[in-house]
C-alpha cells in the first residue's frame, strides 16, 4: 500500500509516548487535599509499580489513536501503484492553463477555477515542476516551471479577470512548448476553463507531447447562464429636417426567465438622456430605440446601460456619439447630370459633401479640403492644373476618372499622364449589338466587394453602349465582355486613381438605372478617397495604430499616450514603444499625442467582444481528443476519466485519510470516556 | 415512609436558602410521619409529686391544693421551652468533599433543619460555630432562628479544629440546661472527644454528637500514588493508596467504633452520618433515637 507522504509515518513513533509517560510518571504534582492525615501512612510509590500497565484498554485506545493519526497524515492509497502513462512517483512537468476571460466572471467560476489551481499546487509531489499559464484571447506564462508552491500561489493571487474573449490556441501553444522543453519523465496538462464554444480555435498542431496526462476542469457548470446584456448599439443620422440629430437604438438579449420592466438608459457625456423600460422575453431579445439626440461635432462618450444583473460587465455598450464626418468630393462634370451627384448626396456612411464644377471653371482653390475629385467625362481641368492635381493625389487624395466622349488622349496634358494608368483608347461603339456587358468583375477587391452581397444588385445587367478602355494590364478590376479594361486602379504617391471606361451620366450606358449604381458609386468614392469608417466602438482585443488616429502619421507613427478606463496609462507608437495599442478594457479610452498633454484627446470606445457573450460551451472530450495523438499511436493520455490516474488523484478520490481521522477522533472520544471512569475523581473543596 | 427518605443533600444544598430548605424538610417530614407520638424534644404534663422543701413554689398546683389541701407539684417530661444549641465545627477539614457536597454543607442542612424543627416545638434555638476556638455565637432564643440560619449561611470552613477549648467556653456561657447538637468530623481520639464534652455532660445538658464523614473518608477509594495534604495543618504525606487502603479503612472503623463506645458510655447520643445519605433519613434516626433515650430516662 503506497503512501502519498510516507515520511509522516515517522509519526508512528508517537505510539511510545503513552508508554513513556507511564514509565517516567512521577507522583502527581498536585496533592490531594484530605481532611486529616490521622490514619494515613507514608508509602512512596515504588518504581516497580510503574512498570506495569495499569489500564491496558486505555493504553490500547491511545496507541490506536496515534496510529490512526499518523496513517491519516501519511495519506495511504489503496490498490496497486499506477503504472500507466509513466510511473506515478516520478517527477512531472505540470502546465496549468487558467482561463481568465470575461465569461469567467459568471457566478463562482473564477473562485472555483482558482481553487482548482490551488488543488493542483497542493498535489505537487517533490520534484514536480509547474508552470501557470493565464489565458484569455492571449496567453502568458505567469511563472516559469517551478516547484515552489508559495511562488505559484503568489502568481495565482496576482491574476485577475479581464474583459477579453477566449482563445484556446495561444494557451495550448505555450503548453506545448513548455511540456516539450521539460525534462521530467511525466508531463501533465491541466486546462481550467468554462470551455466556451467561441474560444475553440484549435488546429491539428495543438497536440501535446507523447504521454502527456491531460486533465480538464470545467468550471462552467451545467446550469444555463442567466444574463441580460446590451449586445449592440446602432447610431443613425436623423434624416428629418432640422438640426443634425442622431438616432440611437440598442439590441438587448435575455438568457433566462422573462423579465418585465427592465430599465435601460442612454447616457451621453455622463448624463442620462433618456431612460426606457422594456420587457424581455424568456431566452429572447428586444430592441429599444431612443429619441433623437443632438449630434455634437466632436465625439463624446456615450453608452446604453441596462439595469445591472449578476453579470454586470455586459450590461453596457460604450460608443462615441458625434456627427459623422462627411467626405468632401469635387465633381467636375462636362455636362450637367443629376445621377452622380444625387447618388453621392444620399450617402450615409459617410455623408458626401459634394461640390460640382465644370472642368473649365474649376480652380485650384476648389481642391482645398477635398479628399476626392471625380472627373466625370470632361476636359482636363486646366484651372487646377496637372501639377496641382498630381500633388493632390500624391498627398493621398483620390481621383476617379470617367472616360466619356469629352475625354480624349490629347486633352490630357503630359504632366497629368501619370494619373492615367495607360494610354486612353478610342471609344468603342457597341450600340448595334445591344451594348456590352461587364465580362468579369473582381468582387474580392475592396472597391467592388460591396457588390458581392445578396441584395447589392447585379452589375452585370448594365448595358454599355459605348466605352473607352485604357491600355493597361495592371490593376484591372473589371473588364467588358470583349476583354478590355472597364475599371482600373493604380496608385499615385499615397493616393488612388480609379479609371472607369464609361460615364456616370447615362449617355453611354444604362448604369445609373441599375440598382447597383448607387452602391457602386458610393463605394468607388469611399475607396478612391481611402476613406475608412471611424467606428463608434471597437471590440476588446482590437489594436489601434497611430496611423488610425492621424493620417499624417508615418510608418512607425507618432508616440501616443492612452489612458484606459481603469486609469492605466500606456504609451504606444514611436520608437521603443509598442506599435499599437491593444484594447483590453471595456469603456472609453482617451488617447493623446505624446508631448501634447493639453491636446484634446481622441476617444476610443471598447466593448466586450460579442463572441465572448456567447456562453455556449463545447464538450471537454472534444478538447482532450484534439490534444491527444491519433488513436493507436503513442501520445497524450487523457485523464478526464479515472483511467491512468495519478497516485495523488487516487488518494484524493479515496480520501482514506478522512476515515482515519474520523477513526482517531472516535478512539480519542472512547479514550476520554474510559479515562474518566478509571481515573480517580479529584476531590473538590467548598 | 420509604418514599419520604429521598431528600438528596446535594439537591438541597443547591437550593441555597437554608430557611427555605429547613422549612420544606421539616414540614414535609412531619406530614410524612403522620404526627408520630414518639418524636420531639418538648414533652407534656407527666405527673404530680408531693412538694418537698426546696422545690420552686411556682410549680405548685394550687387547684389540687384547693381541693385536697395538699401541696403537689406539676412535673413535665421536659421543658417545653428548652434551649437547643447547635455546635458546628467549621474547621478546614469540614470543607472536604469527594464528588458530593462538603461535610460543612451537609452539617448546615442538618443544623438548619433541626433548628427549624426545634423552633416549631417552641424551643429556643442557638448556634455556636467553632474551629480551634469559638467563632460565632447566636445565643438561644425564641426569636433567634433567623439569626441562626444567617450565621449558618455565612459559616465557611477554615482553620484547625479542636473540641476542648471551645466547648469549655460554651459550657461556661450556657448555665441553663439544654440540648446541644455537635456536628463535627471528630478527627480526635474518642477519649479526647469525651473529655472535651465533659463540661456539657457534667452540667446536665443533653448532648447529641453527629460525626459527619464523607464516603471517601470511610473507603479511601484513591488509586494514584500521590501526595496527600492535610486540610488543616497543611502537612503533606506521600501515599500509595492501594498499599494502605485496607489499613486505613480498618483504622477508621476502629476510630468510629471507639467513638460510638466511648460516647455511648458517656451518655452522649452519638450518630455517624455519611454525607451521601438522604437528609430525612438522618433526621428520622436522630429524632427517633432522642425519643428512645428520653423514654429510657
Amino acid at each position: 500500500m503506497p503512501f502519498l507522504a510516507p515520511l509522516l509515518l515517522l509519526g508512528l513513533a508517537a505510539v511510545a509516548i503513552p508508554l513513556l509517560v507511564h514509565l517516567v510518571q512521577r507522583e502527581r504534582r498536585d496533592p490531594i487535599a484530605f481532611p486529616s492525615l490521622m490514619f494515613l501512612e507514608r508509602t512512596p510509590a515504588p518504581f516497580t509499580s510503574r512498570r506495569n500497565l495499569r489500564d491496558p484498554l486505555l493504553f490500547l485506545l491511545r496507541a490506536l489513536a496515534v496510529i490512526a493519526l499518523a496513517l491519516a497524515f501519511a495519506r495511504p492509497v489503496f490498490g496497486p501503484r499506477p503504472v500507466a502513462a509513466g510511473v506515478d512517483v516520478r517527477r512531472r512537468d505540470v502546465v496549468v492553463l487558467l482561463d481568465r476571460s470575461f465569461s469567467m466572471r459568471i457566478g463562482d467560476r473564477w473562485p472555483r477555477a482558482r481553487a482548482a489551481v490551488d488543488s493542483v499546487i497542493k498535489r505537487l509531489l517533490p520534484g514536480d515542476r509547474m508552470t501557470l499559464v493565464a489565458f484569455d484571447r492571449r496567453a502568458r506564462a505567469v511563472t516559469a516551471a517551478t516547484s515552489d508552491a508559495a511562488r505559484l500561489r503568489a502568481a495565482l493571487d496576482s491574476l485577475s479577470l479581464t474583459d477579453e474573449s477566449t482563445r484556446l490556441a495561444p494557451a495550448l501553444s505555450i503548453a506545448q512548448q513548455r511540456l516539450a522543453a521539460g525534462d521530467a519523465p511525466r508531463k501533465t496538462l491541466v486546462v481550467i476553463s468554462d470551455f466556451q464554444r467561441s474560444g475553440w480555435d484549435l488546429t491539428d498542431e495543438a497536440r501535446m507531447p507523447a504521454a502527456t496526462e491531460i486533465g480538464v476542469v470545467d468550471v462552467g457548470g451545467v446550469a444555463p447562464v442567466a444574463d441580460r446584456a446590451v449586445r449592440a448599439v446602432e447610431v443613425r443620422r436623423d434624416r428629418r429636417p432640422g438640426p443634425s440629430q442622431m438616432l440611437v437604438s440598442a439590441r438587448l438579449t435575455n438568457a433566462g426567465p422573462a423579465a418585465r420592466g427592465v430599465a435601460v438608459r442612454l447616457e451621453v457625456g455622463g448624463r442620462v438622456i433618456e431612460e426606457r423600460s422594456v420587457d424581455l422575453p424568456r431566452d429572447g431579445g428586444a430592441s429599444v430605440s431612443f429619441a433623437a439626440v443632438p449630434a455634437p461635432p466632436d465625439p463624446v462618450p456615450a453608452r446604453v446601460v441596462l439595469a445591472a444583473d449578476s453579470l454586470p460587465g455586459d450590461d453596457a455598450v460604450h460608443f462615441l456619439l458625434n456627427q459623422a464626418p462627411a467626405l468632401a468630393v469635387l465633381v467636375l462634370e462636362g455636362r450637367d447630370s443629376p445621377f452622380l451627384t444625387r447618388a453621392l448626396a444620399i450617402g450615409d456612411t459617410p455623408g458626401f459633401d459634394v461640390t460640382t464644377r465644370t472642368p473649365s471653371r474649376a480652380a485650384a482653390a476648389d481642391l482645398a479640403g477635398r479628399r476626392l475629385v471625380i472627373l466625370a467625362d470632361g476636359a482636363f481641368p486646366s484651372g487646377i492644373g496637372a501639377a496641382r492635381l498630381l500633388r493632390f493625389v500624391e498627398a493621398g487624395g483620390g481621383l476617379i476618372v470617367a472616360l466619356g466622349d469629352q475625354v480624349s488622349p490629347r486633352s490630357w496634358p503630359a504632366a497629368a499622364r501619370q494619373l492615367i494608368p495607360g494610354q486612353i483608347r478610342p471609344a468603342i461603339d457597341r450600340i448595334g449589338a445591344n451594348g456590352a456587358v461587364l465580362g468579369s468583375l473582381d468582387q474580392q477587391h475592396p472597391a467592388l466587394a460591396l457588390l458581392s452581397g445578396p441584395r447589392a444588385g447585379d452589375l452585370s445587367a448594365a448595358r454599355f453602349y459605348k466605352y473607352r478602355s485604357v491600355d493597361t494590364t495592371a490593376g484591372v478590376l473589371a473588364r467588358f465582355d470583349d476583354g478590355t479594361a472597364a475599371l482600373t486602379e493604380h496608385a499615385v504617391g499615397r493616393g488612388r486613381v480609379l479609371t472607369f471606361g464609361s460615364t456616370f451620366d447615362g449617355l453611354w450606358n444604362d448604369l445609373p438605372r441599375q440598382p447597383a449604381f448607387l452602391p457602386l458609386v458610393q463605394q468607388l468614392a469611399r475607396y478612391a478617397a481611402s476613406w475608412r469608417d471611424a467606428p463608434r466602438a471597437l471590440e476588446i482585443g482590437t489594436s489601434v495604430r497611430p496611423s488610425d488616429l492621424s493620417r499624417d502619421a508615418g510608418p512607425d507613427g507618432a508616440r501616443w499616450i492612452a489612458n484606459a478606463p481603469s486609469g492605466a496609462r500606456t504609451t504606444f507608437g514611436g520608437n521603443g514603444a509598442p506599435t499599437a495599442l491593444e484594447l483590453t478594457e471595456a469603456g472609453v479610452h482617451e488617447l493623446r499625442p505624446g508631448g501634447s498633454p493639453g491636446a484634446r484627446p481622441r476617444l476610443v470606445a471598447a466593448n466586450i467582444a460579442p463572441a465572448e457573450l456567447d456562453f455556449a460551451t463545447f464538450d471537454v472530450l472534444r478538447l482532450t481528443n484534439a490534444l491527444t495523438s491519433q488513436p493507436g499511436t503513442p501520445g497524450a493520455a487523457r485523464t478526464t476519466d479515472a483511467e491512468a490516474e495519478t497516485l495523488a488523484d487516487r488518494e484524493a478520490r479515496q480520501s482514506t485519510w478522512w476515515y482515519l481521522l474520523l477513526a482517531a477522533t472516535l478512539l480519542l472520544v472512547a479514550e476520554s470516556i474510559v479515562a474518566r471512569r478509571s481515573v480517580t475523581r479529584t476531590p473538590v473543596l467548598e | 415512609m420509604s418514599e419520604r427518605l429521598t431528600l438528596d443533600p446535594a439537591a438541597l444544598a443547591r437550593i441555597g436558602n437554608l430557611e427555605l430548605v429547613a422549612r420544606w424538610v421539616v414540614e414535609g417530614f412531619i406530614s410524612g410521619l403522620h404526627r408520630s407520638p414518639h418524636l420531639g424534644f418538648s414533652t407534656d404534663f407527666a405527673e404530680h409529686r408531693p412538694y418537698v422543701p426546696g422545690d420552686d413554689i411556682r410549680h405548685v398546683d394550687w387547684r389540687v391544693f384547693a381541693r385536697t389541701e395538699r401541696t403537689y407539684l406539676k412535673t413535665y417530661e421536659a421543658d417545653t421551652n428548652s434551649n437547643f444549641t447547635v455546635l458546628l465545627d467549621v474547621s478546614a477539614s469540614m470543607g472536604f468533599a469527594h464528588g458530593g457536597i462538603t461535610k460543612l454543607a451537609y452539617a448546615k442542612l442538618v443544623a438548619a433543619t433541626l433548628s427549624w424543627f426545634s423552633r416549631r416545638q417552641r424551643d429556643r434555638v442557638g448556634l455556636v460555630t467553632f474551629a480551634e476556638d469559638v467563632r460565632d455565637i447566636v445565643p438561644p432564643s425564641a426569636r433567634h432562628l433567623p439569626n441562626v440560619l444567617h450565621a449558618l449561611e455565612r459559616a465557611t470552613a477554615s482553620g484547625t479544629g479542636s473540641l476542648a477549648r471551645p466547648i469549655s467556653k460554651i459550657a461556661q456561657s450556657q448555665p441553663r440546661r439544654g440540648i446541644f447538637l455537635l456536628l463535627s468530623d471528630l478527627y480526635e481520639p474518642a477519649t479526647d472527644v469525651l473529655r472535651a464534652l465533659g463540661p456539657l455532660t457534667g452540667a446536665g445538658h443533653d448532648v447529641i454528637v453527629i460525626q459527619l464523614l464523607d464516603a471517601a473518608e470511610r473507603t479511601f477509594p484513591f488509586e494514584d500514588s500521590t501526595t496527600f495534604r492535610d486540610l488543616e495543618s497543611g502537612e503533606r504525606l506521600p501515599v500509595s493508596p492501594g498499599r494502605i487502603r485496607a489499613r486505613y479503612v480498618a483504622a477508621m472503623d476502629a476510630h468510629v467504633t471507639a467513638m460510638r463506645a466511648k460516647l455511648g458510655g458517656g451518655r452522649v447520643d452519638y450518630r455517624l452520618v455519611d454525607t451521601s445519605q438522604p437528609l430525612d433519613r438522618v433526621l428520622f434516626d436522630v429524632l427517633l433515637r432522642r425519643a428512645f433515650l428520653r423514654t429510657a430516662v
